[in-house]
């Protein structure tokens, strides 16, 4: 029987017509309609405006939209012949588009633009979600530079937030990331990234496009191949992170879920790796680092504190499966604390991060159930942080979030001897 | 020459071959080709199959710009032989079916001219208002300069008349003042002149430039159109027949004005399409072309448009954007030798790295696109071309007919040559010639014979229109040309490496494809799109017939 193939006829035939490119801009999307043009137009620009000989493509892939997205993508006539002197770009910029089989999902979508990629032998890749208002020609710029012309494999962004956003990269996923891979990526999980086309070939030819993680948050186990595959990992500044008006936000279990819980199973895939990094090394950006604001916000910090009391003590018998005796003993007493009092501070903050990687890891019960109990740990964690920075600078802030990363590095010993026990 | 609605039309499917009298042939061994030794070359011409030639000028001047600076109107340069020898040529070339246009620089004279040698003398001197003079140098502010590498103002000082005079091109080629009558009617009586002899059209030189207003730009102003149509009028009712040919290198929009309503120029060079051929297949990209030619506005039925790759002169960068125009430099004139006034001044071979295929693309767009070709003497051959010799001289350096003395130009001694033949290893006249190009069946020359007969065999090309083809693959190029029911289909591939495309040809279901050069058939058009398979700058043209 012939084997399933990702590429449909018609997307390879499209493909067949661009042929090879120097720079590729993928779109994945899912009833974008609205905001398809828009985006289009701003990437097809930034080609005309910084990349006027390179060969390039816009290719959307879709996950099943019903609001005609697709003939959005391929309707968008961006140049404006603002008049009928000369050429508006040099070479044609190409728009294609294909649904991508499996039902809408992040990692379908990268697994189609990275086939896409490495069949027209993209030198450098960005995917751009459909729905960021910040979007401008800058960021597309900033996201395929590092990747096509310094030789970068793997491109994160950086953003300038508000000091009390991205909190579980800060609390989490970065400290994390630094210490056990050594390199510290400030925004693991992202819907803007860039990548050199030898990155797509060899993540392309990984067989885990089956597995959860890798579905949910493709691009963190990307970086974290890339990192451990020892290729160039770079950041590059985008400017604000401005929040599409349209969506409520992922809620917290789910944003868990998939974050942390891939960050784990890319501890557990790649383990021959982060159990021999020593120290962590810089890693190089693009631009501006990130930048933190301070404007004044509106938190329910009441909330979050119930909220892990409550879950705490709901999940106390649930805890006991994953934290050990200590661990649990004293979150359990700091979850007791009123309000003033109650603060986990970067030590027992690391000590239960890790411990749940090592339950997760040693599938102590189901994961998915293991990572919802993190949520009211979390809580705790982004409560304390609030409570404590309410009125800190950015420096204060960022000399807290070292801290914390040289935590993590403390206590890395610690994961790996509770890790590799039985 | 015959005339009737038709053949009042030869223009359209005229192959234009462009020479300098100067470069072809020396018949009298002094070193500089003549009338009488282009007579002796124009059995070659007819065997290549061109059908009109157009010539640079050839008229008694100081030569600083290769002619374009006239000093006498109504003679021969004696380097170029006799006006006696000049009809001889132009009754030989007629009666081999070659039609002849030669050069009328309107626009200006040579300061050495009788004209602005009286007009300079004094300030009342009937001829003082012949040219554009002013005793200041601030009128017709902003006005772009030309001739950018050489001169640094439009404005000169006559120390003579103590004043200043207005030249668009180089200080010593005076603007003719067109505000005066005087000058329009003498300019008329010239072109008469010629015309009287049998001359079958006019290349006119540098035409937007006639007229001067201040406030403007001093180019394509109304009545600059005025004057064209003036001299239109009086061609068609005293010389039905002959035609006129504009050089207005301005974008396709402005150049439309200079066709009129079919009262000003038969034909105009679209000079924007040309490095947007080039510029297409070294991006390996159709975009360029199709562009171009989107933007170009239809012209009227009796007029046409005049298309060639190089010239005399520099390829011209003036019609292009900023981006386009680096690209060009650093794609095709690294060298910073190579560049001139905004332009490049190499030749066709060696712009292509000598790289037959690709010299081959460029002919055969040349041929298949609408417009009435021209080539440029010598690049039937895939002659190369000198970057040192000084101003666009690396382009008009002498023919190559052999290997031996001279290349077969010239008996004179070398040193005597009016300009150093092209010797290296590569482009040199050893190496390329006519003779050896004879010998051999699968020479360029041979080809390009054997393309201008394909072309001749269909007046799709000539008088048909254009439907451009835009398959998903952009490195091919694909249009079909339609005159009356005939139909050709040609599919280029611009790049360098082989290609699939497949044409939606649904609008010609149930014709035959069949391939023009060797006539063979292809499989029949029907609903699928129709795949084909081309090499590297490899082209098809099919003629679709319905059986």
């Amino acid at each position: 029987m012939a084997e399933e193939t990702l590429l449909s006829d018609d997307f390879l035939r499209q493909l067949m017509g661009v042929g090879e490119v120097d720079l590729m801009v993928g779109i994945p999307t899912h009833n974008n309609a609205q905001t398809i043009g828009a985006t289009v137009a701003v990437v097809e620009e930034s080609f005309r405006q910084n990349f006027t000989r390179d060969r390039v493509v816009i290719v959307n892939v879709d996950g099943g939209s019903r609001d005609g997205t697709p003939d959005e993508v391929l309707k968008s006539i961006t140049e404006t012949h603002p008049s009928l002197r000369g050429l508006t770009s040099l070479r044609t910029i190409h728009r294609i588009t294909t649904r991508y089989t499996g039902g809408p999902s992040p990692g379908g979508a990268l697994r189609s633009i990275l086939a896409a990629a490495d069949l027209v032998r993209a030198k450098a890749c960005a995917v751009i979600s459909p729905q960021s208002p910040g979007l401008d020609t800058n960021v597309v710029k900033n996201l395929l530079q590092p990747a096509y012309r310094e030789n970068f494999d793997f491109v994160a962004p950086l953003y300038s937030r508000h000091k009390f956003e991205g909190l579980l990269a800060r609390l989490v996923l970065y400290p994390m990331t630094r210490a056990l891979f050594g390199r510290g990526i400030r925004e693991l999980h992202s819907t803007d990234f860039g990548f050199s086309g030898k990155l797509a070939t060899q993540c392309l030819g990984e067989d885990v496009w089956g597995e959860d993680p890798v579905r949910k948050s493709p691009e963190i186990w990307m970086v974290i191949s890339a990192i451990a595959s020892g290729l160039n990992c770079g950041q590059t500044f985008l400017g604000p992170k401005v929040q599409p008006a349209t969506t409520s936000g992922t809620d917290i279990v789910t944003a868990i879920r998939e974050t942390v819980g891939a960050l784990f199973w890319c501890l557990e895939s790649h383990q021959d790796f982060w159990t021999r990094v020593a120290n962590p090394e810089p890693v190089p950006t693009f631009g501006p680092d990130h930048e933190l604001t301070t404007d004044t916000v509106r938190i329910n910090r009441k909330r979050i504190y119930e909220l892990f009391q409550k879950g705490v003590t709901d999940l106390s018998p649930i805890l006991k499966t994953i934290l050990t005796d200590q661990t649990r003993t004293e979150v359990e007493r700091i979850a007791a604390l009123d309000e003033r009092n109650c603060r986990i501070e970067n030590q027992l903050w690391v000590t239960v991060v890790l411990e749940f990687a090592t339950a997760y890891h040693h599938n102590v019960m189901n994961r998915d159930h293991l990572l919802q109990s993190f949520v009211p740990l979390y809580r705790g964690r982004m409560y304390s942080f609030l409570a404590e920075h309410h009125s800190s600078t950015p420096d204060e802030i960022e000399k807290d979030t070292e801290k914390l990363c040289l935590e993590f590095e403390r206590q890395k010993p610690y994961l790996l001897e509770t890790w590799k026990a039985k | 020459m015959a005339t009737g609605t038709d053949q009042a039309l030869w223009y359209k499917d005229a192959i234009i071959y462009q020479l300098h009298v100067r470069t072809f042939y020396d018949s009298n061994n002094d070193g500089i080709g003549d009338f009488p030794g282009l007579m002796q070359k124009l059995d070659y011409l007819q065997e290549l199959g061109i059908n009109v030639i157009w010539l640079l000028p050839f008229f008694p001047s100081p030569l600083r710009d290769d002619g374009y600076d006239i000093a006498n109107y109504r003679a021969i340069h004696p380097n170029y032989g006799t006006l006696e020898d000049f009809k001889a040529f132009l009754a030989a070339a007629h009666a081999r079916g070659i039609r002849v246009i030669i050069e009328m620089v309107l626009n200006h004279t040579s300061d050495q001219h009788p004209w602005f040698q009286e007009s300079r003398s004094t300030r009342d001197n009937p001829k003082r208002d012949w040219y554009v003079w002013s005793d200041a140098d601030d009128r017709y502010k902003g006005v772009r300069i030309i001739f950018l590498d050489t001169e640094l103002s439009n404005w000169a000082w006559d120390p003579v008349s103590k004043s200043y005079y207005w030249h668009r091109f180089f200080s010593h080629q005076p603007d003719l003042n067109y505000d005066n009558p005087e000058v329009f009617e003498e300019m008329w009586d010239v072109m008469k002149f010629w015309l009287e002899i049998g001359v079958d059209a006019f290349r006119l030189d540098a035409v937007p430039y006639l007229i001067e207003r201040d406030g403007t730009n001093c180019e394509n102003l109304p009545e600059t159109h005025a004057v064209i149509k003036k001299l239109r009028k009086r061609l068609d009712e005293s010389f039905p027949g002959r035609m006129l040919l504009a050089e207005a290198n301005q974008w396709p929009a402005d150049v439309r004005a200079y066709f009129g309503d079919g009262d000003e120029f038969h034909m105009a060079f679209h000079f924007p399409l040309m490095p947007r051929i080039f510029m297409a297949v070294q991006l390996e990209d159709r975009k360029p072309i199709i562009e171009i030619l989107e933007q170009t506005p239809q012209i009227p039925e009796n007029s046409q448009w005049c298309t060639f790759l190089r010239n005399h002169d520099e390829l011209t960068l003036e019609m292009v954007t900023d981006i386009e125009r680096d690209y060009m430099y650093d794609v095709y004139a690294r060298d910073k030798t190579m560049r001139l006034n905004l332009g490049i001044r190499r030749r066709l071979a060696p712009m292509m790295d000598n790289d037959r295929r690709r010299i081959q693309l460029l002919n055969l767009l040349l041929m298949s696109l609408p417009g009435t070709p021209v080539l440029y003497y010598g690049d039937e051959i895939g002659m190369g071309d000198n970057v040192y010799l000084g101003d666009r001289n690396g382009v008009r350096t002498p023919m190559q007919w052999n290997g031996g003395w001279n290349g077969g130009f010239s008996g004179a001694d070398p040193e005597r040559l009016y300009s150093p033949l092209i010797s290296n290893p590569v482009f040199g006249y050893q190496a390329i010639n006519v003779e050896a190009q004879k010998r051999s069946p699968h020479s360029l020359l041979y080809w390009m014979k054997r393309l201008i007969e394909v072309r001749k065999s269909s007046r799709v090309f000539s008088r048909g229109t254009i439907e451009f083809l835009q398959p998903s693959n952009h490195r091919v190029l694909a249009y079909v040309r339609q005159f009356g029911t005939e139909k050709v289909l040609a599919v280029n591939n611009l790049s360098s490496s082989a290609q699939a495309v497949e044409l939606d040809l649904r609008n010609y279901k149930g014709s035959i494809p069949v391939e023009m050069v060797g006539r063979n058939l292809f499989p029949r058009i029907g609903d699928l799109p129709y795949l084909l398979t081309l090499g590297p700058y490899q082209s098809f043209w099919f003629r679709l017939r319905r059986i």
